[in-house]
C-alpha cells in the first residue's frame, strides 16, 4: 500500500474508532468490515482452530467496542491497536492449560509457511507499509529469523519453538533474544539514518 | 526481578510483544506495565516495530455468523444504560440521608487544621444502602499536590485473597469510569493524583468502587463487580 493510502487508511480508522466510542453503531459496523478479515487472520494463525480464533474475535470486537474510547490515549495506529488487543487475548487463551493446542496441529499451521518459501518476509518488503521491518528481518540469522517468526506470526512459546524447530530451549532462547536485539538496532537505523 | 533495571524492562517488553513471555511472568509484566508509564511506552515501541508482521500473513474473512452475534450483542448493550447512568444511584443517596449528614459531619470534623479543608465529597453506599466509604478533596487549585482521602466506614471491610479494590470516578457526560487506582480496607487513606486526575475529578459526578483481579482492571474500566458508588457532593 502507498504510504498516502495507508494513512489515509489510518486516519478513517481511527475517524470510526471515536465514532465507535459514541455508541455509533453503524461506524462500529464499517470498522469491522475494514478490518476483521486482518484480524482474524492473526488470531487464525496463533491458536489455529477456527472456532477459538471465531470466539477470540467476537471477543475482541466486543472489547473494542467497550473500550473505544481508550483508543485516544493509546498513542499507536488504530491498526496497531487493534491488532495488539487480538494478539492478546490469543496469547491468553492459549495460557489456560486446557487449550493447549496438539502437536499435530502445529505442524498443520506451520507447513503453510517454511522459512525458505516466500512468505511473511517476502510479504511484507513488497509490502511498502513495513518494507524496514521486512529488511531487518532479512539481515537475521536465518535460525533467529525462523525463532522470531514462529514465536510472533503463529504464537510458539519459547518451548513450542524448541520444539519444533528441534534444538534446546537455552538455544532458542539465545536466539530469540540475539534477535530481537539486531532487529531493534536495525530497525532504529533505519528511523535515523 | 528488578523490572526497574532499564535493559531488563526492554528484554521483557520486547518478549511480552513478541509473545515468548509467558504464564505468570506475562500476567506479572500486565500489572506492571499499568503503573510504569516508562514501561508501557517501550511495550508501545515494540508494537509499533512488530505489529506489522502479525498481518504480514493472508486475510482470512470471517463467517458471517461472527457479525451476527457482533452486531445483537452491541445492540444489547446500547439499549441497557450503563450501572453509573442509572438513576438507583441518586435514589439510593436519598434513602440514607440522615446516615449522609453523619459521614459528612465525620469527613469535615477530622480535617486537620494545617490542611486546606475539603470541597467535595462523595458518601459511597454499599449495595445494601449503608454508607460505606466517603472520598473527598480539597479545592485542587489550593493544595500544591494534589490528593484525595479516603475513608473507609464499613463495618467489617473484607478484601477477598486474590482481588483488589478499585477506585473510580465518573466523569461528567456519558464518557467510561476512569481509574483512580487500588486502595487498602484501612480506615483512612490518602491518594496522590496525576495533575491530570485532578483536574478531571474536579468535575466528576460519582465515585465508585470495584472488585477486580489483582494488580487491578485488565481493561481500564471496571470488570468485577461494583459494590460502592455514590455521587459528589460540593461542600464549599
Amino acid at each position: 500500500m502507498s504510504e498516502p493510502l495507508r494513512d489515509a487508511q489510518a486516519s478513517r480508522l481511527a475517524e470510526l474508532l471515536s465514532q465507535s466510542a459514541l455508541r455509533n453503531q453503524s461506524a462500529f459496523s464499517e470498522l469491522y468490515s475494514l478490518t476483521a478479515p486482518k484480524l482474524f487472520g492473526v488470531a487464525l494463525r496463533i491458536l489455529r482452530r477456527q472456532d477459538w480464533a471465531e470466539e477470540v474475535l467476537q471477543e475482541c470486537y466486543m472489547n473494542i467496542w467497550n473500550h473505544a474510547a481508550d483508543y485516544a490515549v493509546a498513542k499507536s495506529a488504530p491498526l496497531t491497536w487493534m491488532t495488539s488487543i487480538v494478539r492478546n487475548r490469543c496469547l491468553d487463551w492459549l495460557r489456560r492449560p486446557q487449550q493447549e493446542a496438539t502437536g499435530d496441529e502445529y505442524e498443520i499451521a506451520v507447513e503453510a509457511w517454511q522459512d525458505e518459501n516466500p512468505g511473511p518476509v517476502e510479504q511484507l518488503m513488497a509490502a511498502g507499509d513495513a518494507a524496514a521491518l521486512g529488511h531487518c528481518l532479512e539481515g537475521l540469522e536465518a535460525r533467529q529469523r525462523q525463532s522470531i517468526m514462529l514465536a510472533f506470526f503463529h504464537g510458539m512459546s519459547h518451548s513450542e519453538v524448541a520444539g519444533h524447530m528441534k534444538q534446546p530451549l537455552g538455544t532458542v532462547k539465545t536466539w530469540v533474544r540475539r534477535g530481537l536485539e539486531r532487529l531493534k538496532g536495525c530497525l532504529e537505523k533505519g528511523e535515523n539514518p | 526481578m528488578r523490572y526497574r533495571n532499564p535493559e531488563l524492562g526492554e528484554k521483557l517488553a520486547a518478549e511480552y510483544v513478541l509473545g515468548t513471555l509467558r504464564g505468570r511472568a506475562r500476567a506479572r509484566f500486565e500489572a506492571l506495565m499499568r503503573y510504569d508509564p516508562a514501561l508501557r511506552s517501550r511495550v508501545t515501541d515494540w508494537e509499533a516495530k512488530l505489529t506489522p508482521l502479525a498481518r504480514a500473513g493472508t486475510d482470512i474473512a470471517p463467517p458471517t455468523r461472527v457479525w451476527n452475534a457482533l452486531s445483537q450483542r452491541i445492540a444489547g448493550e446500547a439499549r441497557k444504560p450503563r450501572w453509573w447512568q442509572s438513576l438507583a444511584l441518586w435514589r439510593g443517596l436519598a434513602a440514607s440521608g440522615a446516615a449522609f449528614a453523619l459521614v459528612l459531619a465525620i469527613v469535615i470534623g477530622v480535617a486537620p487544621e494545617a490542611q486546606p479543608p475539603m470541597s467535595m465529597v462523595a458518601v459511597m453506599n454499599d449495595t445494601q444502602g449503608q454508607p460505606a466509604m466517603t472520598v473527598s478533596w480539597p479545592s485542587m487549585q489550593a493544595v500544591r499536590e494534589p490528593y484525595i482521602r479516603i475513608k473507609v466506614t464499613q463495618q467489617h471491610p473484607t478484601m477477598a485473597p486474590g482481588t483488589e479494590w478499585e477506585l473510580w470516578m465518573l466523569p461528567p457526560g456519558k464518557d467510561n469510569p476512569v481509574s483512580l487506582g487500588l486502595i487498602t480496607t484501612d480506615v483512612d487513606q490518602v491518594m496522590k493524583l496525576t495533575p491530570e486526575l485532578a483536574s478531571r475529578i474536579e468535575g466528576a459526578w460519582g465515585i465508585a468502587m470495584s472488585i477486580e483481579p489483582k494488580g487491578g482492571s485488565p481493561s481500564g474500566t471496571p470488570t468485577g463487580p461494583v459494590v460502592m458508588k455514590g455521587p459528589c457532593v460540593k461542600l464549599l
